[in-house]
């Protein structure tokens, strides 16, 4: 009886220690990225020390090389690191993807822009300028005066009604980590649901929004 | 009827294949420039008669006022068609810069509009900025690695090739067994093809046939 509950608490223990390395946080960040509809934060911390540890592989590998360890050895050494940098790459690439679909959208907002690294803040600037000088020299320029607006439909717009966004009410699915309890999921509290630990749900990302980015839940 | 040529541009680009491209449309695009132009005339027209009439152009509501108000509708759905047009090829273009590369070949540069090659070389800079500012390649490694070794096939001589220790001669039509990341620079310019990649294709097509 009691080696079971070791077994368990054994499992358990090793199961919150993998999930806390680095390459485990970084494989959750690009879940997250890969099935949120908006830009998620950058992690940069995480993401340097990803790296670094590629870095570490990679060195260790070139010494495997020179001192004729096992071929097996070095080929589970390898795997490890490709999927790694396919990981890391993966992520980044998914991020810039997403800026590229939404840079418009992204640039106009403080705080949109806060959650990208400088290189990506960088990246969505340059593209949104050329995306809207590509925009201005093939169509706007050739139309009357009032209705030559990237972001307006016409003079008579009060807002920016061009620009593409996010579908933030889409559905996602997610997992729970933790016990969230009750958690209303729209402003008036019509609706409400139990979130209970490690359990999976299909919600709208918009009423689960904050408990994806204070990391209680993971998007899957 | 109004409206008409520019959702003929969007269904071009509706019909066309996910990621795919068809030649730019300039007559049509040209055709719904005009029309644009032409509904501001005539919407222009309209207004300075019910100003000429000595009416309230905010509250008037007369014939002229409907009329005015249809032309520039009609010019506001022309530029949204128009838009989404552009846009729409714009986001096919950029991902042709993950897809192929930074240089697009003939074939593809045929469609483009001269603006749109303007805007992939563009684009392609800034990727390339990006990716020397993180100092990563990005465009490798696009899919998932599942053994550190593929089996490749030759489509083009590509001669004496050094991979770390060794050389190896990759000669049209043969096959090797080598490191992963030592072929894809040579699979994404297709000179070479992963062999399990071909077979999967081919089973797809069987399947497709029965």
């Amino acid at each position: 009886m009691s080696s079971w509950e070791d077994d368990d608490s054994a499992a358990a223990a090793a199961a919150a220690a993998a999930a806390s390395t680095d390459v485990e946080l970084l494989k959750r960040a690009w879940r997250n990225e890969k099935a949120s509809p908006e830009i998620l934060r950058f992690d940069s911390p995480l993401v340097s020390r990803v790296r670094e540890q590629i870095q570490l592989l990679e060195e260790t590998l070139d010494d495997f090389g020179e001192s004729g360890v096992d071929d097996l050895v070095v080929s589970l050494y390898q795997m490890d690191l490709d999927r790694t940098l396919f990981l890391l790459r993966s992520y980044l690439r998914l991020r810039l993807q997403k800026i590229e679909k939404y840079m418009m959208h992204i640039s106009k907002s403080e705080d949109l822009l806060s959650r990208l690294s400088q290189q990506e803040q960088r990246f969505a600037k340059s593209c949104t300028e050329m995306m809207e000088k590509h925009l201005e020299q093939s169509v706007l320029s050739k139309l009357p005066y009032g209705y030559d607006s990237v972001t307006r439909q016409s003079l008579s717009s009060t807002e920016d009604d061009m620009v593409p966004e996010p579908q933030l009410d889409t559905f996602v699915f997610c997992k729970t980590k933790s016990d969230v309890g009750a958690f209303q999921l729209d402003d008036i509290g019509e609706e409400v649901v139990d979130l209970v630990a490690d359990d999976l749900y299909v919600l709208r990302y918009k009423s689960i929004k904050g408990l994806v980015e204070s990391g209680q839940i993971d998007l899957i | 009827m109004y409206g008409r040529r520019a959702s003929q541009l969007l269904k071009e680009v509706d019909s066309c294949e996910a990621g795919q491209l068809v030649p730019f449309n300039s007559d049509v695009f040209d055709q719904v420039i005009r029309e644009c132009n032409e509904h501001n005339t005539q919407f222009q027209s309209l207004i300075r008669k019910m100003v000429e009439q000595n009416l309230d152009i905010e509250t008037t509501r007369n014939d002229d006022h409907y009329g005015a108000a249809v032309h520039h509708l009609s010019l506001l759905r022309n530029k949204r068609c128009l838009m989404a047009y552009m846009y729409n090829r714009a986001e096919v273009i950029q991902s042709f810069r993950w897809k192929i590369g930074p240089v697009l070949p003939h074939e593809i540069q045929e469609k483009l509009h001269f603006s749109e090659k303007e805007y992939f070389k563009n684009h392609s800079a800034a990727i390339k900025s990006y990716m020397s500012e993180m100092d990563i390649d990005l465009t490798v490694d696009m899919v998932p690695p599942k053994d550190p070794y593929i089996q490749v096939r030759v489509l083009e001589d590509i001669g004496e090739v050094s991979l770390g220790d060794h050389s190896i001669s990759l000669t049209k039509n043969s096959l090797h067994f080598l490191r992963r990341t030592d072929t894809e620079q040579f699979i994404s310019q297709f000179w070479i093809s992963d062999m399990e990649l071909v077979r999967k294709h081919n089973q797809a097509d069987s399947k497709q046939e029965w």
